[in-house]
């Protein structure tokens, strides 16, 4: 079976690392983004199955970035993990309102739960 | 006595970190004298000058004596709420500043343990396992105390949803298991079987009902006995944890719910804690339209209760036709 590719995006290099290390671990193929702007450009070149999606983010933020992947035919229909920080309610709602599938607070996560629920969004 | 303790200018000032003379309850007795000393002297200026000149002087510079010690409280007072404002934001800045390095000693030891863990030996395997724990202690710390800023001000925002409160219950009991065996405490889950519907921020609530049962885990030892239940009763539903635990002291019990509150027999049996537990469940329980109190005897045991009120029928059909769906997808 090909591998199936995700795409990290995170600015904290040391976040980025290591979850990229895991998932390639657990058999996935991985692309990093540290901005915005690389996330978008690397979502249309790479294809991606699936993106996490962090929302603070230098040059365009995680919203921005989820609108953008979800205007355009070429992207809409990968599936997008928010991955962060953030907790209110108001960023969640505006989170789903805009297309994301799931919504993991980072400190609440384990390596593995976020594994977990990666394959499940990709129904592996 | 309340009047005493209000003239206790000392400890005031001690307790909002001020000088003795700023202190709003000695600016306003100073105020109260000048007042009575003014009208006093007003009236005997009165009687020895006719001109109404003098009488006008005498009460214009009474006015503006008092006028500007009120002011000088007012001043005080708002500096004083400032600072405050401020201690709240910057709890909240860095506990928020914390959590990217927390994440990251977290992810990279869990990485280290799960994946890169060949060749490692027992004990530099229990080492970065320790680390982990350690980090997730931390992690939690961090979290409570942010949620005790946003309490403070005033920015703890719940989610209103429908949700299965039996559901929870169960997933927190059963994340609790490990550590309630390794207190050699046995945990019953008394389920009603039927779906639970509330109101409520799930998340938030979860969070509640772990820091009343991590509690009654926490302070029983060997042989414990902690019992969960969930009941309905009219259009509310009641959570209630009972415990053989270490009690809580009569003479303490009414500060339970206070901000890092820790009754003396809790300190002495456990030290890990910080007192924030209760008061952040309180609280979220509260905001959630619901009620929380307990029941405690020092040495037998506690049982921590909340209410929380049901989701209305039309909705909670809804909910439950939703989650049907989904399972099936």
């Amino acid at each position: 079976m090909e591998k199936k590719k995700i795409l990290i995006v995170e600015d904290e290099t040391t976040l980025q690392k290591t979850l990229a290390e895991f998932l390639a671990e657990d058999g996935f193929e991985v692309l990093c983004a540290s901005d915005g702007e690389q996330a978008v450009a690397l979502a249309k070149k790479g294809k991606p199955d699936l993106v996490l999606l962090d929302i603070i983010l230098p040059k365009k933020d995680g919203y921005e970035v989820l609108t953008e992947l979800k205007s355009e035919a070429d992207t809409k229909n990968i599936p997008v993990i928010l991955l962060t920080n953030l907790e209110s309610p108001e960023d969640i709602d505006k989170a789903f309102e805009k297309g994301a599938s799931t919504y993991l607070v980072k400190s609440n996560y384990k390596l593995e739960d976020i594994a977990k629920k990666v394959k499940e969004t990709l129904k592996m | 006595m309340k009047i005493v303790n209000d003239l206790n200018f000392r400890k005031q000032a001690k307790e909002l970190g001020i000088s003795m003379w700023k202190t709003p309850s000695f600016l306003f007795l100073l105020m109260g004298i000048i007042t009575i000393v003014a009208m006093a002297s007003v009236y005997y200026v009165s009687n020895f000058y006719e001109s109404p000149e003098v009488l006008v002087i005498a009460e214009s510079v009474v006015v503006i004596t008092i006028f500007s010690i009120g002011n000088s409280i007012i001043l005080e007072v708002e500096r004083i709420a400032r600072l405050n404002k401020m201690k709240s934001e910057f709890v909240s800045v860095a506990s928020h500043q914390l959590r990217t390095p927390l994440s990251a000693i977290r992810w990279e030891t869990e990485l280290l343990l799960t994946k890169f863990g060949k060749g490692l030996s027992e004990k530099q395997k229990s080492g970065i396992e320790t680390i982990n724990l350690l980090a997730i202690r931390m992690t939690r710390l961090v979290s409570d105390l942010l949620d005790v800023a946003r309490i403070d001000q005033g920015r703890l925002i719940l989610k209103k949803s429908c949700f299965d409160l039996e559901k929870i219950v169960q997933e927190t009991v059963h994340s609790l298991i490990v550590v309630a065996k390794g207190k050699n405490t046995n945990i019953i889950f008394k389920n009603s079987g039927t779906p639970v519907i509330v109101v409520g921020d799930a998340e938030k609530l979860r969070l509640a009902i772990e820091n009343l049962i991590s509690n009654a885990i926490k302070y029983t030892d060997g042989k414990g006995k902690v019992e969960v239940s969930v009941r309905k009763k009219n259009g509310f539903v009641i959570f209630s944890s009972k415990d053989n635990g270490v009690g809580i002291p009569d003479e303490q019990q009414s500060q339970v719910f206070n901000k890092f509150f820790r009754s003396d027999n809790a300190v002495k049996y456990q030290t890990e804690g910080t007192g924030l537990g209760l008061y952040i469940a309180k609280n979220i329980i509260e905001q959630s339209g619901g009620n929380i109190w307990f029941q405690s005897k020092e040495g037998i045991g506690s049982i921590f209760s909340f209410s929380l009120p049901l989701c209305s029928p039309v909705k909670a059909r809804h909910f439950t036709a939703k989650a049907g769906s989904k399972h099936k997808a």
